[in-house]
């Protein structure tokens, strides 16, 4: 398989991320649940979660910080180094939500001998943003 | 809850508990795992020939999983001192804050975990908020911090989660 390498130098400061969308099921929010060892109830028990009052089970923030890595390292192709992120979680995203991922680039910097961005991103579901932050990702340059 | 409730609070920030070690070593079921459930192809987590060829030289776990190596078990509960952040918890339970909700994750990565990495990590509470209004009720933001450490005794992370513990209903 071939993949896509994204330059620093080809990387422009407001630029924008694709868009992505993504179909959230009770399987992915259980599998995102396990896969990250999180046996919390709300994210794979329907009864409990509806006695506390809520819609349905919800994304754990573990599997969050997976979809953020994923969206931002299928952006930049597997060179890409993430060395940071940090998002605020605002609505709860449930089982047959459609979520709708964007996000674009803020700063292009060097640091030490690194050659950074930093990106913002929002995961939206029907009902409002999911979670929104940052993230800085160290980028292959051409000369190397 | 009056200002002395706080500052029995805020007394409680900075305790560090005792340093933890993770269940499992890093390894590439578990690896192959998360990226099964996150639907991430990133072939340095899961192609040994790309990988071998990267400058890693080897299979990297996801950057994004540091807190899963640290999971604790579903059983048997492990068998540990009481840590402060549980006290701080408790705290709140009694004092009427059941709500318990994450609204912000952050996580620096300090360097790539390979397969066969031993994680040891601490925790903190390093932050709380005096009790502020909120569309769930009214409630304390709690910041806790964890800093992930190999075997060889570097850090190669860090996480830090802040909680919502709220008063539910009115």
């Amino acid at each position: 398989m071939a993949w896509k390498y994204l330059y620093w130098e080809d990387v422009e400061e407001g630029q924008e991320l694709p868009t992505v969308t993504m179909n959230i099921t009770c399987t992915t929010v259980i599998a995102g649940a396990i896969a990250s060892r999180d046996f919390t109830p709300v994210h794979h028990d329907r009864d409990f979660v509806q006695k506390a009052g809520l819609k349905d089970i919800l994304l754990n923030n573990a599997t969050i910080c997976g979809f953020v890595g994923k969206y931002l390292t299928d952006w930049t192709g597997p060179e890409g180094e993430l060395k940071e992120i940090s998002f605020r979680i605002s609505t709860p995203c449930f089982p047959g939500d459609t979520m709708t991922k964007t996000g674009k680039v803020v700063k292009k910097y060097t640091g030490g001998d690194q050659h950074l961005v930093d990106v913002e991103y929002e995961f939206a579901v029907p009902q409002g943003r999911n979670c929104g932050g940052t993230g800085t990702i160290a980028l292959p340059t051409r000369g190397h | 809850m009056g200002l002395e409730f706080y500052e029995e609070l805020k007394a409680l920030v900075g305790q560090e508990g005792s340093r933890l070690v993770a269940v499992d070593e890093v390894c590439k079921p578990m690896i192959r795992h998360w990226c099964e459930a996150m639907q991430d192809g990133n072939p340095l987590y899961t192609d040994e020939e790309y990988a071998r060829k990267s400058k890693y030289g080897s299979i990297i776990a996801p950057p994004t999983m540091l807190l899963t190596w640290t999971m604790p078990p579903l059983w048997p509960p492990r068998e540990q001192p009481p840590h402060p952040f549980e006290q701080f918890l408790e705290k709140l339970d009694k004092a009427g804050f059941y709500g318990i909700l994450i609204t912000n994750v952050a996580q620096k990565y300090h360097r790539p975990l390979f397969p066969g990495d031993h994680i040891t990590f601490t925790y903190k509470v390093t932050d709380v908020s005096p009790e502020k209004k909120t569309s769930l009720g009214n409630g304390h933001f709690v910041t806790t911090t964890f800093i992930f450490t190999n075997q060889k005794g570097e850090t190669v992370g860090t996480q830090s989660l802040t909680v919502l513990k709220y008063r539910i209903g009115p």
